[in-house]
């Protein structure tokens, strides 16, 4: 009944089958590309084109599209509105707005820009789809991430949905005690300390426990920790990584070429 | 008060179908314990009791109310339900205000409060440690506060989740001792258990569920004797009863009292 808070869906995909390195590196080279290669209609292409066929690689095209619909077109939309309205460039006026001139130029910027976040958003949403976020983190911590780091990180997404079942469960309490939290908002307002009460007395004895259970594990202990779960880092993984980098490279000469 | 569901099927919002099709019931007064495996549906039934989940389809009537036209908090009159963790509703300061808080949630008159704390307290033996931060008492007392936070709000009905586990001997008595008080008023209680032995030696009448189903139901030792049964839904008859079978004893025996009083009989 927990619910998840990750937006990991676990399929059989060539992109899910990639070491998490290699996907993490995979979202920065789209980022830096979409920003820094000079020509104009890279991030287009990205984002159009190129993101979109991954997520179908990656069997999460319906998953994708409807969280991208959702969050990042309108996000996107925002700002392409903002910026070309505000962006005091260029001379050829295409329409007047009161005081506001919106220029072929600013149009231009602002579809460029948009694209950009696109790009950036949906990256990292594809990289989130296809990610297991703890081996992510086992990757990362095997790779010498401080494991302190990984933990709050991970133990954030585990404790959430946990503190929403047990809040859950003090509502269900109190309610059968008489507790009114369907009336009026006199009521409801002095209703609020019984369920808060146990709430956090309960978390802060938890988080007592959790830190002594993963001492007993040796959490802190400064020897190179085994895992049992291994993450396949392939030579195929090592040679896309290498070829991203060197990408990312070419992109940044061009970049500084061209201006 | 009469507890009638008929027909009572329920799926949580995952499409977990739990409850498929129970129908039952409990006359006023009666002390039954509910057993089965866990999701067997034993809690998911008994939170239609006091209105906590709503049928998907069927109906449960708590004497002449449907729980669908009442909130739970107007069913807290008629029904007490004690969870299975204490420090799932504990919050108060002291022990004595925990126990005020259901009965003040009622409304009855100050005097009447008075009087069920005072009898509260002496049930669970708490009331040497009216004073006490609940958090201060070791989770055995906690258990006892939770208890008594419930049997001070009158109800007719009084439902225990789960509640003699990681109890000791001497608290397991004392739950005991308070079902029994609560009998004597004439009080139905309802028990979800997996204590068999518990079950046996304070409950009249067994439901075993299984699957969302009522596997069997009758009188504890017509339920408790049917091994190859209860097999079903992982519940083992209780120690007593299994060497009775061993001895080939002629009756099914459930509890100390019956065994002994059988094997006194037959060495006459």
């Amino acid at each position: 009944m927990h619910e998840r808070l990750s937006f990991h869906i676990k399929r059989d995909s060539a992109i899910h089958r990639l070491n998490p390195l290699t996907k993490l590196t995979l979202v920065l080279t789209l980022i830096l590309l979409a920003f820094l290669t000079p020509w104009y209609w890279t991030p287009h292409i990205l984002a159009v084109i190129f993101i979109p066929i991954l997520s179908v690689i990656g069997k999460v095209a319906k998953e994708y599209f409807t969280t991208a619909l959702k969050l990042i077109l309108p996000a996107a939309t925002f700002l392409f509105i903002m910026q070309a309205v505000f962006q005091p460039i260029g001379e050829e006026i295409i329409f007047h707005f009161y005081f506001l001139d919106v220029t072929q130029e600013s149009l231009m910027f602002a579809f460029r820009n948009a694209m950009r976040i696109i790009v950036m958003v949906s990256a990292f949403t594809l990289f989130l789809l296809t990610t297991h976020p703890s081996e992510l983190m086992s990757d990362l911590t095997r790779r010498g991430l401080p494991g302190q780091f990984a933990y709050v990180m991970i133990s954030t997404l585990q404790i959430l949905p946990q503190m929403q079942a047990k809040a859950q469960t003090i509502i269900s309490a109190q309610r059968s005690r008489g507790l009114d939290t369907e009336s009026t908002f006199l009521k409801r307002a002095g209703s609020i300390f019984p369920l808060v009460g146990p709430l956090v007395f309960g978390s802060l004895a938890e988080v007592e426990e959790r830190a002594i259970a993963i001492e007993a594990r040796g959490f802190t202990s400064k020897q190179v920790k085994t895992s049992f779960h291994e993450i396949p880092d392939s030579s195929n993984d090592k040679i896309l990584r290498w070829s991203l980098l060197f990408l990312i490279l070419v992109s940044i000469v061009l970049n500084l070429w061209h201006s | 008060m009469k507890i009638e569901i008929n027909s009572l099927h329920f799926t949580y919002p995952t499409g977990l179908e739990a409850i498929k099709g129970i129908s039952l019931t409990i006359n006023s007064g009666e002390q039954v314990a509910i057993v089965g495996q866990n999701g067997a549906g034993k809690t998911t039934l008994v939170r239609h009791f006091n209105g906590l989940l709503k049928p998907t389809s069927g109906s449960v009537t708590i004497g002449d109310w449907d729980t669908t036209k009442y909130s739970v908090a107007k069913l807290a009159s008629r029904i007490g339900y004690v969870f299975q963790n204490p420090d799932e509703q504990l919050f108060s300061r002291d022990v004595l205000t925990e126990i005020e808080f259901g009965p003040k949630n009622l409304g009855y008159s100050k005097e009447k409060i008075d009087e069920l704390v005072k009898q509260a307290l002496v049930w669970t033996e708490l009331t040497d440690k009216t004073e006490t931060n609940p958090y201060d008492l070791s989770p055995t007392w906690r258990k006892m506060v939770a208890l008594a936070s419930i049997i001070a709000m009158d109800t007719p009905i009084v439902i225990f989740d789960e509640p003699t586990t990681g109890q000791d001997f001497v608290n397991v008595s004392r739950i005991a001792n308070v079902i029994a008080e609560l009998k004597k008023q004439g009080k139905t209680v309802i028990t979800i258990t997996h204590d068999i032995d518990f079950c046996a030696e304070n409950f009249e009448r067994v439901i075993a569920l299984s699957n969302g189903k009522v596997l069997l139901d009758g009188k504890a030792h017509e339920v408790l004797g049917q091994e190859e049964i209860l097999a079903q839904t992982y519940v083992d008859p209780p120690q007593l009863t299994r060497l009775g079978k061993v001895l080939n004893l002629k009756e099914t025996v459930i509890n100390q009292e019956e065994f002994l009083n059988v094997i006194v009989r037959s060495e006459r």
